[in-house]
């Protein structure tokens, strides 16, 4: 049973009720969700691999469509909808666990592919962009300190330099929120806290609110603010990092969540 | 485990590996015994003999002697026709790659906006594949007269058939992982296929597109054997006039181009890839 | 944003904004290479006006084609099936000019540069003279019928597959190479063991893929005499039997469809083993 502050009822800009989502009627990846995200905040969901953390960041942005629920932001709703799929999409910018990058094309290029929600279909057949365009996304590889290879291919860098381009990618999109979907489960510790660092500190200084899916509790506890837990495509906790002890990280890992419903029931 | 058991079970395994090889053997056999029958009936039917082979050495030899020596002062007159061969391939090639851009796309699970438009679309590319240029040549002389635009037209469609499948293969084999991302920026479906799909495919088409031309430049050749401009065309005529030093001086240069053609396109290609 | 971004960002503006400036060296290729394709348009007949008559005309011979001649079947299955004879034991003529020459080309097998270069160049010829023209030769030496058509195909594919060994043979995994070497086998072991079972499996895939190359090129071997289905088609275009035509072509696609599943089939359980 999910144990809920009360005063995170207020103002959310991002809200999920009861989103579910099944593939074949057998596999259940999402059971009846209810999150509120707030403006500008760093929330991490931890939970183990198969969870559901990644299908419920694909449903915000639509690349998976969820079976049941409703998603509302900044209180309009928008499930059902798949008008405007594009003016939706680029308010949230991904972040990839693969990176994803664009291998053959520079690094610059890639950054502007975070544009293209802005910009015709026609213009963009000939692979250009506006001077705008160009500014803001050197500006935003300058603030994750990648301007220097701006030139190279992407698949020149090391992990590390290809999720921060990643990173610059979805901040080119001028999003008001990064869904960062395990952003770090490919990288070593070192490089791994760098990465994570960088996301927390250009969306504070650019007013993002971060949505960051991990399976680490060490980088749970060092970067959250809020943190939800999930476990068998249920939430299972709320709270911050303090209210993060062995009993909850017990529920989040061991416990089977059904279980846990019939035994407080 | 006794010393008993572990016998039998060793003996049993022996048993079953023994069964399973004798099995496999069997099924080799099975298919040599299908596949000599089948070479065995099919060299009857077409009256493969050896001896005749032999016998036909003098015949060759007599051909070839007729041949030799090529009458080099002919080179100075086939300019023209090389030049014309050279320039079937690569317009030839040229209008394939225009339309193999938009038939791969459509002819790949991924890209295509129809289920019912990626099956024709494949069904045409494989009639495109499977008709020789040679046989589109002669129907387009029928269609447009005599010379080199009817070789154009049938190595243009011979090749787009070739290299849109090849392209759409390719794309069907892409990383779906950078197309996801491409989608999650709010990009509309032709700007995920412009920055997500074309550049992971490009290398590949690009060097598959400098193969076909090689290709079409040794097609191109023989094309001129049915009125479709080229060397082919010299060829046959001297044929007929019963010239054989200069059919020799033009079988010569086709072999020359052909092989200062692969030679470009193979340096070519490592460039590329 | 802070000073510092704002003079990085500025500076990697500027430094774009100089790459993408069309250089002189840029504007003088790309000019060139339109006057070089025009040129080529120009020598093959190919105007836009051409090609917007030619395309009714031809649309207009594809219809006379329809409804294909369904009776003339009786007297096409008979040179069909012998395209496919002739087909497959081109395939197999090659596999026998190609294996030795291709071992004796490889890097790997022979030592002697002399004898590689050798193997090489005879291979080269081969395959740069077309189908076309061996089977010309072959009709002269051993009369017409299908039997020259096979061995044009086993002339020319044996050189194009005797390279395709050879590539393959250099490309083997040298790792079981030199443990071999090292438990002081033979030259002759190592080739046995060590080269050839890595090799076959490609050698396979080349076969199997040539054979259908094949099949379509023996389609108008006809043409010159040398067996298939080729003379019927010939025949059929010259005497404007554009519906006899529209059979055999339908013919010959599904003769080609049919090995090409087939072949993917072998090509999956030979994968599988």
């Amino acid at each position: 049973m999910l144990i809920r502050n009360p005063s995170y009822t207020a103002a959310a800009m991002l809200s999920v009720r009861g989103l579910s989502k099944s593939y074949d009627k057998d596999i259940h990846a999402l059971r009846g969700i209810d999150i509120d995200v707030k403006e500008g905040e760093f929330l991490v969901i931890l939970g183990p691999s198969g969870a559901g953390k990644s299908t419920l960041m694909r449903c915000l942005n639509r690349l998976v469509e969820p079976t049941e629920g409703q998603i509302f932001y900044n209180d309009q709703e928008i499930t059902g909808r798949r008008r405007n799929l594009r003016a939706l999409r680029r308010q949230f910018g991904m972040v990839f666990q693969q990176f994803n990058l664009v291998k053959r094309l520079s690094v610059l290029t890639n950054v502007l592919t975070g544009r293209l929600a802005y910009r015709s279909t026609w213009r963009s057949l000939f692979y250009n962009f506006s001077k705008e365009d160009k500014r803001i996304a050197i500006e935003c590889l300058a603030r994750v300190n990648m301007d220097h290879k701006a030139f190279q291919r992407a698949d020149t860098l090391s992990g590390g330099e290809q999720q921060r381009v990643a990173i610059a990618r979805a901040l080119a999109q001028q999003p008001s929120i990064i869904l960062a979907d395990e952003p770090v489960a490919s990288l070593d510790p070192k490089i791994a806290r760098q990465v994570l660092t960088y996301l927390k500190q250009v969306s504070r200084e650019l007013g993002i609110t971060v949505l960051c899916n991990l399976h680490q509790v060490e980088y749970t506890r060092e970067f959250a603010e809020r943190i939800i837990g999930m476990s068998r495509g249920k939430v299972v906790f709320e709270g911050t990092v303090a209210e993060l002890n062995d009993e909850v990280l017990h529920r989040i890992y061991y416990r089977d969540p059904d279980e846990q419903d019939e035994q407080n029931a | 485990m006794s010393a008993l058991t572990f016998e039998r079970a060793v003996e049993s395994a022996l048993q079953r590996e023994a069964q399973v090889r004798w099995r496999r053997h069997l099924k080799l056999a099975a298919c040599g015994a299908i596949a000599t029958a089948a070479l065995w009936y099919s060299a009857v039917q077409i009256k493969l003999s050896p001896a005749a082979l032999v016998g036909g050495i003098p015949f060759m030899w007599d051909f070839i002697t007729r041949l030799f020596p090529p009458d080099l002062a002919y080179l100075t007159l086939l300019g023209g026709a090389t030049v014309e061969t050279i320039q079937i391939a690569i317009w030839g090639t040229l209008l394939a790659i225009i339309l193999s851009i938009p038939l791969s796309f459509l002819g790949a699970r991924n890209t295509t906006p129809h289920v019912i438009v990626f099956h024709l679309t494949r069904l045409l590319l494989n009639a495109l594949r499977a008709i020789n240029e040679l046989v589109f040549a002669l129907i387009f002389v029928s269609a447009v007269g005599l010379g080199p635009f009817a070789g154009v037209l049938a190595v243009a469609l011979h090749a787009t058939g070739m290299l849109a499948k090849f392209c759409a293969e390719e794309i069907e084999g892409i990383d779906t992982g950078q197309v996801e991302a491409q989608m999650a920026t709010g990009a509309s479906r032709m700007q995920v296929i412009l920055f997500g799909v074309v550049p992971q495919i490009i290398p590949q088409f690009i060097g598959y597109s400098i193969y076909r031309l090689d290709v079409s430049i040794r097609s191109a050749t023989v094309l001129g054997l049915v009125g479709a401009g080229g060397l082919g065309f010299s060829l046959i005529q001297t044929m007929k006039l019963f010239k054989y030093h200069q059919t020799a001086t033009c079988i010569l240069l086709i072999f020359l181009l052909v092989l200062v053609s692969d030679w470009i396109c193979a340096k070519l290609r490592r460039k590329v890839i | 944003m802070s000073i510092e971004i704002q003079t990085r960002t500025q500076s990697v503006f500027d430094e774009l904004a100089a790459r993408q400036t069309w250089k002189v060296r840029h504007i003088v290729t790309i000019t060139l290479a339109m006057a070089f394709l025009v040129w080529c348009a120009d020598g093959v007949n190919l105007r836009p006006r051409e090609i917007t008559r030619a395309i009714p005309v031809i649309a207009d011979y594809f219809a006379r084609m329809m409804p294909p001649k369904w009776g003339f079947v009786e007297a096409i299955w008979k040179p069909a099936v012998e395209t496919l004879y002739v087909a497959l034991w081109g395939n197999v003529l090659a596999t026998i000019v190609g294996l030795p020459l291709g071992l004796l080309a490889a890097g790997t097998v022979t030592r002697s540069r002399l004898l590689r270069g050798g193997a090489m160049g005879i291979l080269n010829v081969l395959r740069s003279i077309s189908e076309l023209i061996w089977a010309i030769l072959f009709v002269a030496a051993v009369g017409l019928g299908p039997f020259p058509g096979a061995l044009a195909l086993g002339m020319n594919y044996g050189g194009i597959l005797g390279r395709l060994y050879a590539e393959a043979i250099e490309n083997v995994d040298k790792g079981p190479i030199e443990a071999m070497e090292a438990t002081g086998a033979s030259r002759m072991q190592v080739i046995l063991f060590a080269i050839f079972p890595q090799a076959l499996p490609q050698f396979v895939t080349y076969n199997l893929y040539w054979f259908e190359v094949g099949v379509r090129s023996a389609t108008v071997l006809g043409m010159v005499g040398a067996g298939g289905i080729g003379f019927e088609l010939i025949t059929s275009i010259r005497l404007f039997e554009w519906r006899e035509v529209g059979l055999i072509l339908l013919f010959i696609l599904g003769m080609v469809t049919i090995i090409d599943f087939a072949s993917t089939y072998i090509r999956g359980r030979i994968y599988r083993q």
